[in-house]
């Protein structure tokens, strides 16, 4: 029975590759099993290391530690971040001062970036440079001035420079050759942005924000929206947490919605004209020129806790991140506003990439 | 949140096991083995198996406490990397249910609940002894899958005896373990000094990658002086002091483990003071101690900025021991407090009081049967601590047979992370408790040991650090009660003696401990709790020249609550071998050379994912006592 089955697909599969073979020149051939899905990072933690899962797009298929599978060996802890270029993905590991060059489609390892690395958080692809944040030397209690950005030959995988900037770099995206850089703070706080020349390196102007500014994303119209969490309680000097808007043009900030005392919204994400934020396990959705807070939550986007949100063609992606286990990814349909499917994600998940 | 969180042996293989009632065992193998295990430890053991590992075996057994508990005993140890942050686990409980105590009293960290097992050198200690379940009675919190027990033997002598002891270990990757340890004894006065010195380079290849086990360094020193003095046969006064510095680099783990740079280092100050006054059938011990501790971490060793904890503990304790020598019974009495000073550089100073009554009773009722009923009450400036309770006896129907049985309630306390980390800890804590019971079947000859238990412990209110833990502070990661376990498994034990032909002496041991353990709250199986753990040990002597063969199987962990098969640790198999020759033997002097392979077939094996344990290494040593 068994053998039956494996034939019948075999013979499919030999179909199929006929198929293709004769569509040669209409069609482009898949560039690797990972193309048109979703990827999905989890940063890993004493259970386990960090990895990267692939689902489909239409959500029917998901494949866990996909790394691990085509090159047979782990990603480390803590998996922060991942970048892309055309054909590359770049996956940042911050405890082990390591990028991994993969090639975003097959996700073969073709080479790594681990020469001037330290605590590498974020990363932006402009042309063939990378620009990383790094946190730097120093730990919870010791946040030590000698953080930087490092800037990567895309082409040989080898340290340009280093741009030195204020303490805690955080996220990293850019406009054309004008760089952002929020300054979350690292092993404390900070409330900062960082625009730096891509042309000549320097940083052209530093622009204050709320405390704790981390998720950065332009508008249509090239506005740079930054959302700060505000310092929490324990920190022992509470402020507040802002939606900040920022001209471009200018450096200035144009306008910003400030959050009431306490509430020190997490994450953020903007698609279209709509932004999508979080407070908790709860998901707030407001007008990229809305001047007030929305009353109402969208809904309540976890049980456990919520880790990673995404947008995309009407459909919200929100983590439950699990440190113990591996985590979920609850995916909404937002004009009905009901719960499509629950997936797994891995192990600390906390981004999502659309490839 | 970045929290921070070798090989072995048994020469002689001699591994005795000690059970209550039987305060000395002699082991016919290699003559120069005599085993005082702690009375006290003993007499309260009634229906509990206590392990002992004597001096002979520590002494040859230098390079870690974490090797020998896991070659010699049915300890599960977590080691993250040779010489790392290293815990130990009785029957797939957490390793903060570990109680490990310096002298009779419990040294587990007020920060974090547990003792670094590398951060321990034992090589000083005379007697090393490992019971198997739950003892919060007599060892207070942590005491629940069992305690490790370090002692320091003090004995008169009629005749002024002085003994000196040299040991020096010379191993692969710059390995270096020594001790210096003087015993002297008269009439009246009784003196153990000692000295060690530990060191490695550690920096051994990875199996199968370009990578060595870097940033793995490490030196400690230790200084221990214990005397005693007896001013007549009523009235004995004891003092026991020691010093330890440790200095270690924290390894890397995979896929870069030249990334890592931390550093950690650490001391340990304690002295005890204990006088004991013997009249007729009345003991009255008291005994106070000063306990120091202290840790800096390092997140870059090229860096003077730490993270630091450290705490001071003053201990105060009164027990009277009452026998009544028609009934073959005694009732002891413990009234203990202790005062906590400790604080963290996120924690600022806080003290802790703790003050509890306890009440033993022991009775042979006749030679074949005999049981203990204790009870213990703490007041803790903290937190109710639930009234701790056992029952135990034993039953020897036939010579040599032996039938045990006992239950207990024990507690674990939360710990000053647990509760005071700023932004995190949590005030409403409780401690956790346990409620374990155990029954075993035994054999008991000259020859033969044999041990075989079920045991079964539910443990409730389980400390656990989880984001959202609680509801008003979604998204931040707090310790709550939630879990609820229950661990069941058989721990099994047997050792084998027999000389032959005049001169051949042969010994065989193993420990097998089996345990399912369950999240109560997922009914899914404990993550990092091998099912399977066997350890065995060979060795056979002629005349003066012995040899050994020491194997250790560990089973699967899964390491995610689902049990998920993408993040497990397989099982390993190690063995080392071992040689040694006696070169002089006389009254007054021996001295051995012993040789060492350990890790045998080179196996690959990690005990923490992406850190890999060293393959074939060497380490030639000598011994010689006079």
């Amino acid at each position: 029975m068994k053998k039956i089955n494996f034939l019948k697909v075999l013979l499919f599969s030999g179909l199929l590759f006929f198929i293709s073979c004769s569509d040669d020149n209409e069609k482009q051939l898949p560039r690797g099993d990972y193309e048109n899905g979703i990827l999905v990072s989890g940063e890993g933690s004493g259970a386990g290391t960090g990895s990267v899962s692939f689902i489909s797009n239409d959500l029917s298929n998901t494949e866990s530690k996909i790394y691990n599978k085509v090159n047979g060996t782990d990603l480390g802890t803590f998996l922060q971040s991942l970048a892309f270029d055309d054909d590359k993905a770049y996956i940042i590991v911050d405890n082990q001062n390591t990028i991994t060059v993969v090639d975003r489609f097959t996700f073969e390892k073709l080479d790594e970036i681990n020469e001037g690395l330290e605590n590498p958080r974020y990363m932006t692809v402009i042309g063939s440079k990378g620009y990383i944040t790094n946190w730097g030397k120093g730990s919870f209690g010791d946040n030590i001035d000698d953080d930087f950005i490092a800037v990567v030959d895309l082409n040989t995988f080898k340290l340009i420079t280093k741009i030195d900037v204020a303490v805690g770099p955080e996220r990293i995206t850019n406009n054309g050759d004008k760089i952002f850089v929020s300054h979350k703070g690292a092993y404390g706080t900070n409330n900062k942005i960082s625009v730096i020349d891509a042309d000549n390196n320097n940083v052209e102007k530093v622009i204050d924000v709320k405390f704790k500014p981390d998720e950065m994303d332009f508008t249509a119209n090239g506005n740079l929206i930054v959302l700060s969490g505000g310092n929490e309680s324990w920190t022992g000097n509470e402020t507040v947490g802002s939606i900040a808007t920022i001209n471009t043009t200018t450096l200035e900030v144009s306008s910003e919605v400030v959050f009431p005392d306490g509430v020190h919204p997490e994450l953020m994400v903007i698609e279209g004209n709509t932004i999508c934020y979080s407070i908790g396990n709860d998901v707030y959705m407001m007008s990229v020129t809305g001047n007030t807070l929305p009353q109402a939550k969208v809904l309540t986007a976890v049980d456990g806790f919520l880790y990673g949100i995404e947008l995309n063609n009407g459909k919200l992606y929100a983590l439950d991140a699990s440190f113990t286990d591996i985590s979920k990814m609850n995916v909404f349909n937002l004009s009905t506003i009901t719960k499509e499917t629950t997936l797994d994600a891995p192990l600390g998940a906390s981004k999502i990439y659309f490839n | 949140m970045k929290q921070v969180l070798f090989s072995i042996i048994c020469f002689c293989a001699i591994y005795i096991e000690v059970y209550a009632q039987k305060d000395t065992i002699t082991n016919n193998q290699l003559n120069e083995v005599v085993v005082q295990a702690n009375k006290r430890l003993v007499r309260n053991s009634t229906a509990l198996k206590v392990t002992t590992i004597n001096d002979s075996i520590i002494v040859n057994n230098l390079e870690s406490f974490t090797s020998l508990l896991r070659y010699n005993t049915s300890l599960y140890l977590r080691e993250h990397g040779v010489g790392g942050t290293s815990s130990a686990r009785f029957r797939g409980t957490s390793s903060s249910n570990t109680a490990v105590l310096w002298n009779g009293i419990n040294i587990n960290s007020i920060n974090n609940g547990q003792t670094g097992f590398n951060s321990l050198t034992v090589g000083l200690y005379d007697e090393l002894n490992v019971r198997s379940g739950g003892g919060s009675i007599e060892f207070g919190s942590g005491a629940i899958g069992g305690t490790i027990h370090l002692n320091d033997i003090l004995k008169f002598n009629e005749e002024k005896k002085f003994k000196n002891q040299l040991v020096g270990t010379f191993g692969s990757f710059a390995t270096i373990n020594s001790l210096y340890k003087l015993k002297y004894q008269s009439k009246t006065y009784a003196a153990n000094f000692g000295i060690s010195y530990n060191g490695s380079d550690n920096d051994y290849p990875f199996l199968n990658s370009e990578f060595r086990n870097a940033n793995g360094a490490y030196d400690n020193y230790t200084i221990n002086f214990s005397n005693a003095y007896k001013f007549s046969d009523a009235l004995v006064l004891e003092f026991f002091t020691t010093y330890y510095l440790g200095d270690r680099l924290l390894s890397g783990e995979l896929p870069n483990p030249t990334a890592a740079n931390d550093k950690y280092q650490d001391i340990n100050q304690r002295n005890l003071l204990s006088l004991q006054f013997k009249k007729n059938n009345l003991r009255l011990t008291t005994r106070l101690a000063y306990l120091f501790q202290k840790y800096k971490y390092f997140d870059d060793k090229e860096l003077d900025a730490f993270n630091f904890g450290s705490s001071d503990r003053i201990f105060a304790d009164v027990t009277i021991d009452y026998t009544f020598p028609s009934l073959q019974a005694t009732l002891s009495s413990n009234t203990r407090f202790e005062s906590v000073y400790g604080r963290t550089d996120q924690i600022s100073e806080r003290n802790r009081q703790e003050f509890s009554q306890s009440l033993i009773f022991n009775h042979n009722l006749k030679r074949s049967f005999s049981y203990d009923i204790k009870v213990r009450k703490d007041y803790n400036s903290d937190f109710d601590v639930p009234l701790s309770y056992a029952f135990g006896f034993k039953l020897k129907p036939i010579s040599h047979f032996f039938l045990r049985a006992n239950t207990s309630r024990n507690y674990r306390v939360p710990t000053y992370n647990d509760l005071f980390w700023p932004g995190q800890g949590n005030l409403d804590l409780v401690p956790e408790t346990s409620l374990q019971g155990e029954v075993g079947i035994g054999y008991q000859s000259k020859k033969v040991n044999l041990d075989i238990a079920y045991f079964t412990i539910n443990t409730e209110d389980n400390i656990v650090w989880m984001p959202g833990g609680d509801p008003n502070r979604p998204g931040v990661w707090t310790p709550v009660n939630i879990e609820e376990t229950l661990n069941q498994g058989i721990e099994a034990s047997f050792n084998f003696s027999h000389s032959f032909l005049d001169q051949f002496a042969t010994n065989f041991s193993m420990n097998y401990t089996y345990v399912d353990a369950t999240n109560k709250n997922t009914e899914k199986s404990l993550p990092f709790v091998p099912k399977h753990i066997a350890n065995t040990n060979v060795s056979v002597s002629y005349k003066r020249l012995s040899i050994f063969y020491q194997n250790l199987f560990n089973g699967k962990i899964y390491t995610t609550e689902s049990n998920h098969e993408d993040f497990v640790v397989d099982n390993f198999n190690v063995s080392n071998i071992g040689l040694r020759y006696n070169f002089i033997k006389t009254e007054k002097q021996n001295m051995s050379i012993g040789g060492k392979v350990n890790n045998l077939f080179n196996t690959d094996y990690v005990i923490i994912q992406n850190r890999p344990m060293p393959g074939i290494n060497y380490n030639l040593n000598i011994n010689y006592t006079f």
